[in-house]
């Protein structure tokens, strides 16, 4: 238990200090943290779900305390909550089936059931367990809830199906649940490492021959993404904008130009100068908000509205950690940091124009360096995620299929403690 | 004029529901001329849907007052009260059960939103249906639900509603309970359940929607809606400190309504005649509207002067927001705004019109899907185009 505190601190301390950074890594580790949380967990034998869900909230809401801009650990957090509600309704379906076989069984002999409860208990509770699941949909408007799982915000965690089913082989079972959710949160950490890889795949049914394609600053996806379409023999020219001020771009057209690619690097003011001669612009995010708008690295809304001007696809790769159930106007939702100034400038020669000591007191030169933009889902045309192209509008899906609805409002507790 | 619109759709619902007319229990066939008060189809001259709103929801105005003082005050109510039971006594003893009558009743209530009524009136045709097979009730549903969509075509959340119960009864009793009378009594319970279902849906729409509101912004309200009226009210409850713009909303001046009952959660309201829209977009930070209707497309159909505000957010770049529950998603595709059956309502100009000016009496317009931004649902947040994906899942 200690063994795990100490790491916590230690992950919270690395975010805190913005040692680890960049999505990919935040999220692997984040999982992987989960992972160890969830196996020194001891749980009890009733509730054993809930128990575990409120270990990895617990810690949950301090990483994303730590470093909210980091969007991929609440993420990430979100998805071990799933997970776990998912195995957890599994392991109860698969024993329930085992209980209403007898139950059944026992209904035909006597056929004494004037009230509908037996029969229905089957249906209903496999319902109620999918509904805690399953976003709200129109077909289940009418279909039976129980209150508890009807209203997200006061469902005890799910806990409930577990206390309904009495069966003998708890002990078993508790050992299984922790095992089915390792297990799963395993196949999450080879989902992120792999999913550079996922979408490069996708590369040559993008990019044809002899096209041009624009790409600002510097991102690992779309490097594994050009040169896996390079490899197919597509030859194609890139152009790289450099990405002020931390100049990415000039790391990735060397590292194109390694790879044999025809590259051409710009400036970032002449994105609307040389849009006109782009056939396709991708680049990566940072996040991918729910209504399928993007946190993205600086200027990319810029790049963005030139290709939408220019009636330019805008693609842009994103790993599955990086989809976010939460909406950009959502207060918890820090949409952007404030980095250093020495990026802009260099302190020694500008010592004199930020000196505290002289005139009113504050500096004339006040240097802003925001590390985000935010580009409306309007102007996207394309998301490449692990599991293929999708439409903005389309993400809501994805993001069903991903997060239960009862944990999208972890971070509005996190709020007020911190 | 009204123009036919270029596609024959509406021409074609036109034919069908003639057609069916000597079919189904047509309100005509039962109406005995001393009921033409209660059952008068109301869809020749007056949407019936704008008067049980307008019942509802409407403005005390001053010739109102003067018209009430003049009549004795409790007298009125009394006799509306005596009359709609002595109906419900009518239809139990004399003459054949009617949906359309149990449906009125229900409609009268003012807290309960129209697709309730109708589910519980199909709840009542259940409970009086002497049908012995699954089969048999789903035809005397069917007829029941067709006959109500045809009393009254202009209100689309009656239809959805009945659509929404249809759809809830083929899909589920042949499934799950083999015993026909269990299933019944599922039916009829899940049924009145609904209305529970329908003010949770708005509690939930409430805390989704607050959400958005920000500290010290300024929100556009069109209409008067419940479900918009509850996301403001809890914002202010959860000490948001916003700024209200009220439409005057007229005909039926709705918007009076909405802003005195925010005038009373001590939010700061200010009224806007409808004209004035564009003229404080600019001090607007988002706009919100309720919805009649929440079509395929995922455009919204909503009180007359929604969509020309939309097009004025979205020129302006301001976000517009709508906040309907889920049974109100209907499935209708409008291609413009002539492609509905007009809801029409008397517009009192307060000066004689000669009998030669045409007046537009359509009480509501269909807004496209482009120029809403989110949509606030019990289903949860969803933007304009998830709306044909969940209607497609339900009625595939």
């Amino acid at each position: 238990m200690p063994d795990v505190h100490s790491l916590v601190n230690e992950f919270i301390l690395k975010l805190k200090k913005r040692k680890v950074e960049g999505s990919q890594a935040t999220a692997r580790l984040a999982a992987v943290l989960l992972r160890s949380v969830i196996s020194q967990q001891r749980i009890g034998y009733t509730n054993q779900a809930g128990a575990l869900i409120d270990a990895v909230k617990a810690v949950g809401e301090q990483l994303v305390a730590a470093n909210p801009v980091e969007i991929a650990v609440g993420n990430i957090v979100r998805r071990v909550l799933h997970i776990i509600r998912d195995e957890d309704l599994s392991l109860t379906t698969a024993a329930m089936a085992g209980l209403n076989l007898s139950a059944v069984s026992d209904d035909d002999d006597d056929d004494t059931s004037p009230d509908d409860h037996p029969v229905l208990s089957a249906a209903a509770v496999a319902a109620a367990a999918r509904s805690t699941l399953r976003p709200p949909s129109l077909q289940s408007l009418l279909e039976d809830m129980p209150d508890s799982a009807a209203v997200p915000h006061t469902s005890s965690s799910g806990g409930d199906s577990e206390g309904k089913s009495k069966s003998a082989d708890k002990n078993s079972r508790s050992r299984k649940l922790k095992h089915d959710v390792i297990e799963a949160v395993n196949e999450l950490i080879q989902d992120i490492d792999t999913c550079h890889e996922q979408i490069a795949e996708q590369a040559v049914e993008h990019i044809h021959h002899n096209e041009v394609i624009l790409t600002l600053g510097s991102s690992r996806t779309v490097l594994q993404f050009l040169c896996a379409a390079r490899e197919k023999k597509r030859s194609f020219r890139v152009f790289v904008a450099e990405g002020a001020p931390r100049y990415q771009g000039h790391l990735l057209a060397k590292e194109l130009v390694a790879r044999g690619l025809q590259t051409t690097l710009i400036t970032d003011s002449a994105i609307f100068a040389m849009i006109s001669r782009v056939n396709m612009v991708i680049v990566g995010a940072h996040a991918v908000m729910a209504n399928g708008g993007v946190i993205a690295p600086v200027g990319l809304n810029m790049v963005a509205l030139a290709a939408q001007r220019h009636a330019v696809p805008f693609v842009v790769l994103a790993g599955s950690h990086k989809l976010c159930p939460l909406y950009p106007h959502n207060p918890e939702v820090l949409l952007n940091e404030l980095r250093s100034p020495s990026e802009l400038l260099d302190f020694g020669e500008f010592s004199d124009c930020m000196d505290f000591g002289s005139g009113s007191g504050s500096p004339l030169l006040h240097v802003v360096n925001p590390a985000f933009d935010y580009v409306p889902p309007k102007l996207v045309s394309l998301f490449i995620t692990d599991t293929g192209g999708h439409n903005p509008s389309y993400m809501y899906r994805l993001i069903a299929d991903y997060y239960s609805a009862d944990d999208l409002v972890l971070q509005r507790k996190a709020a007020p403690s911190t | 004029m009204w123009r036919r619109s270029a596609s024959f759709i509406l021409d074609k619902r036109e034919d069908a529901s003639s057609q069916q007319e000597p079919l189904t229990l047509s309100p005509s066939q039962i109406t005995a001329p001393a009921m033409t008060e209660t059952l008068r189809n109301p869809s020749t001259n007056v949407s019936a849907y704008y008067q049980t709103r307008a019942a509802h929801y409407g403005v005390i105005t001053s010739d109102w007052l003067s018209q009430a003082q003049a009549a004795v005050g409790q007298h009125s109510v009394e006799n509306e009260v005596r009359s709609s039971s002595s109906n419900a006594v009518d239809s139990g003893s004399g003459r054949p059960f009617s949906v359309i009558e149990e449906f009125n009743n229900w409609r009268k209530q003012p807290d309960l939103a129209e697709a309730v009524a109708a589910i519980r009136a199909l709840a009542a045709v259940i409970r009086s249906s002497e049908a012995t097979t699954m089969m048999e009730l789903e035809i005397e549903l069917k007829k029941a639900s067709d006959s109500l969509k045809s009393w009254d075509t202009t209100s689309i959340s009656l239809t959805a509603g009945c659509d929404l119960f249809m759809r809830y009864v083929t899909r589920t009793s042949a499934l799950e309970y083999e015993d026909f009378n269990s299933a019944k009594s599922r039916l009829i319970e899940r049924a009145e359940k609904f209305g529970e279902i329908s003010c949770k849906a708005r509690r939930i729409i409430a805390m989704l929607g607050q959400d958005f509101i920000f500290d010290g912004c300024t929100i556009l309200v069109h209409g008067f809606s419940r479900v918009v009226l509850e996301v403001l009210k809890t914002a202010a409850l959860n000490k948001k400190l916003f700024r209200v713009f009220c439409t005057e909303g007229r005909p039926d001046r709705c918007g009076l309504r909405l802003s005195n009952e925010l005038a009373k959660l001590d939010v700061p309201v200010k009224l806007l005649i409808d004209s004035a829209v564009a003229y404080s977009m600019d001090e607007v930070d988002m706009v919100f509207v309720g919805a009649d209707g929440v079509v395929e497309s995922g455009g919204i159909i909503n009180m007359m002067g929604t969509y020309q505000i939309a097009l004025v957010a979205h020129s302006m770049n301001k976000p517009v927001y709508v906040a309907a529950e889920s049974y109100k998603f209907a499935r209708l595709y409008p291609l413009d705004q002539k492609d509905m059956a007009p809801a029409l309502r008397p517009i009192d100009f307060g000066v004689p019109i000669p009998s030669k000016v045409e007046v537009e009496t359509s009480a509501r317009d269909y807004t496209p899907p482009q120029y809403l931004t989110l949509l606030f649902t019990d289903l949860g947040v969803l933007s304009p185009s998830v709306v044909s994906d969940e209607l497609i899942q339900l009625y595939l």
